[in-house]
């Protein structure tokens, strides 16, 4: 029986709307996905019935809410199969749990040493390391992958014994591509580099386990898989997280504090600077609680059929540029030579359709396809395939108004 | 090229976001395009998405405009607003309210502060002295 979309829809209010007095069309998931009522109830009921300061206070409510938060830690936790609960951060999102990483290992680099990304990054991984490097005297390389992701055995020379730090994605956010990342970690850890991989696009589709890829961190955002804003993770092997410096300092991440020095807290306090984000950390519970009740296989099956739907209707169109996959992505990103993906884009809007036009945050990965920017239609598992036909049709009608005779 | 107040009938009497958007299409036909070589690093305004060039040159103290942009519903907006300044003084321009004027043309969408486009940085290099 194939997933059907209606079974989970009702429980995301916001899409029963209409936009422009067309009924809206949400493609716009890579990024950010619209919040399930369970998240939505979460955050109301903390707000109503314990919202206090934690690990501070030792009262009735601050008791429900520090325990309500170390719960959310758990369930993060075996979400990602994490083997300990500490070695679940929060940070804002994926782009601050890289820069605490980044920031973290500064003190470890050397001149010389080896910064190695992949070309299908998204900025939030590239520029962290960038600066780095330009701080440390390392230097930053860049593994081509096609994008299509493939693999080349002449890869491996991009690992050398002076790669210290291996950064990658899982999923272009981008194109979608998945990126051959076991093959990639194992060669990074023979070189014995910290390995850092990027789910900031995987989280809402695949099941994670932190153990079977083996990277020393793993990060994503809440709100890229049905959860708050402001909310994201660094996981991380406990070896690796020891060495990092924090970037933060402050309340919460300390032991005992005196005017001449400053004991740190233990993980994963230590990396927690300040009051975190108490909603944040409750929602992104209630969001991966979403997840684990649903059938995680037949979302992404039926993510992937409406991208593969959609390729093969703009395939079979012609004059259609398509940078993504044809299969095995949960998105299509495209572009129209002679349009300018703006102009698609004002057309798709006015007629209730959300999707992204530009560079997607990737402008070296623009440069390597040869555009400025590409059209992106990105789904999440309540979109149908009603939604993804409308997509098509919508594109189609945009082409052949802007389309100079 | 199409005369101000035609320009302004055309956009105001727009009913949806759809018949703003073909309106624009139909409006950009009629922007001049700019050569190769007046598409300068100089003349590109900051802050747009799309390529957007604006040249101004002053005579007797009158403004006179050519701009141009590499997508179309840009090239429509800056028809919009090349209508209402083109012709006029300095000292007029900047006792307009710009923002106010495109408003009432249906064009407000396009003066969000989004990085998806800068008008208003258009609209900011037409006023600067």
């Amino acid at each position: 029986m194939a997933f059907d979309p209606s079974s989970l829809r009702h429980l995301f209010p916001i899409l029963a709307q209409t936009a422009y007095g067309h009924p809206l069309t949400y493609l716009d998931n890579a990024a950010t996905t619209q919040k399930p009522l369970p998240v939505l109830n979460a955050l109301q009921d903390y707000y109503r019935s314990f919202n206090a300061n934690v690990h501070r206070g030792a009262h009735f409510l601050s008791d429900r809410a520090t325990n309500r938060f170390e719960q959310a830690r758990e369930t993060v936790a075996s979400f990602i199969n994490a083997p300990e609960q500490s070695h679940v951060i929060w940070t804002k999102g994926a782009t601050e749990a890289i820069n605490t990483v980044a920031l973290g290992l500064e003190h470890l680099l050397e001149k010389g040493d080896e910064i190695l990304i992949t070309s299908l990054e998204h900025h939030a991984n590239l520029v962290p390391w960038q600066q780095l490097a330009f701080r440390t005297g390392a230097r930053l390389r860049v593994l081509p992958l096609t994008s299509n992701g493939e693999w080349e055995p002449e890869f491996r020379h991009y690992f050398t014994d002076r790669t210290r730090i291996f950064a990658a994605t899982q999923i272009s956010n981008a194109i979608g591509t998945s990126t051959p990342l076991q093959i990639m970690l194992d060669h990074a850890k023979q070189q014995g580099a910290f390995t850092l991989v990027d789910g900031a696009q995987a989280v809402a589709h695949y099941p994670i386990d932190v153990q079977t890829l083996g990277c020393d961190f793993y990060v994503f955002s809440g709100h890229k898989m049905y959860g708050p804003t402001g909310i994201g993770v660094l996981y991380g092997k406990s070896h690796a997280l020891e060495v990092l410096m924090p970037y933060q300092t402050g309340g919460e991440m300390v032991r005992h504090v005196s005017y001449q020095a400053t004991e740190f807290n233990v993980l994963p306090y230590r990396l927690e600077a300040g009051t975190p984000n108490i909603e944040g950390v409750i929602g992104l519970a209630a969001a991966c609680d979403f997840l684990s009740a649903q059938d995680r296989l037949a979302l992404l099956t039926w993510e992937q059929s409406l991208a593969s739907h959609v390729y093969s209707r703009l395939h079979k169109e012609g004059g259609i540029e398509i940078y993504s996959p044809e299969k095995g992505t949960t998105l299509v990103s495209l572009s129209v030579p002679n349009i300018h993906t703006l102009d698609l884009n004002a057309y798709l809007d006015s007629q209730g359709v959300a999707v992204r036009a530009g560079s997607h945050c990737a402008h070296p990965l623009m440069a390597q396809l040869g555009v400025a920017g590409t059209l992106r239609a990105s789904f999440a598992c309540y979109n149908t395939m009603e939604e993804a036909n409308r997509f098509c049709d919508v594109l189609l009608e945009a082409i052949d108004l802007l389309s100079d005779e | 090229m199409t005369d101000t107040l035609s320009i302004k009938a055309q956009l105001q009497t727009c009913r949806s976001k759809e018949e703003t958007f073909k309106t624009l299409v139909t409006l950009s036909k009629t922007l001049p395009r700019l050569t190769a070589e007046e598409k300068t690093e100089d003349n590109k305004i900051k802050g747009c998405e799309s390529a957007v060039w604006l040249i101004i040159e002053e005579s007797h103290g009158i403004r006179h405009f050519k701009a141009d942009s590499d997508a179309k519903l840009m090239r429509g907006v800056l028809v919009a607003i090349l209508s209402l300044v083109e012709g006029k003084t300095l000292t007029d321009i900047q006792q307009m309210d710009l923002k106010a004027e495109l408003a009432e043309l249906n064009l407000s969408s396009y003066l969000t502060s989004s990085r998806t486009n800068g008008v208003l940085a258009i609209l900011g290099k037409i006023a600067s002295n």
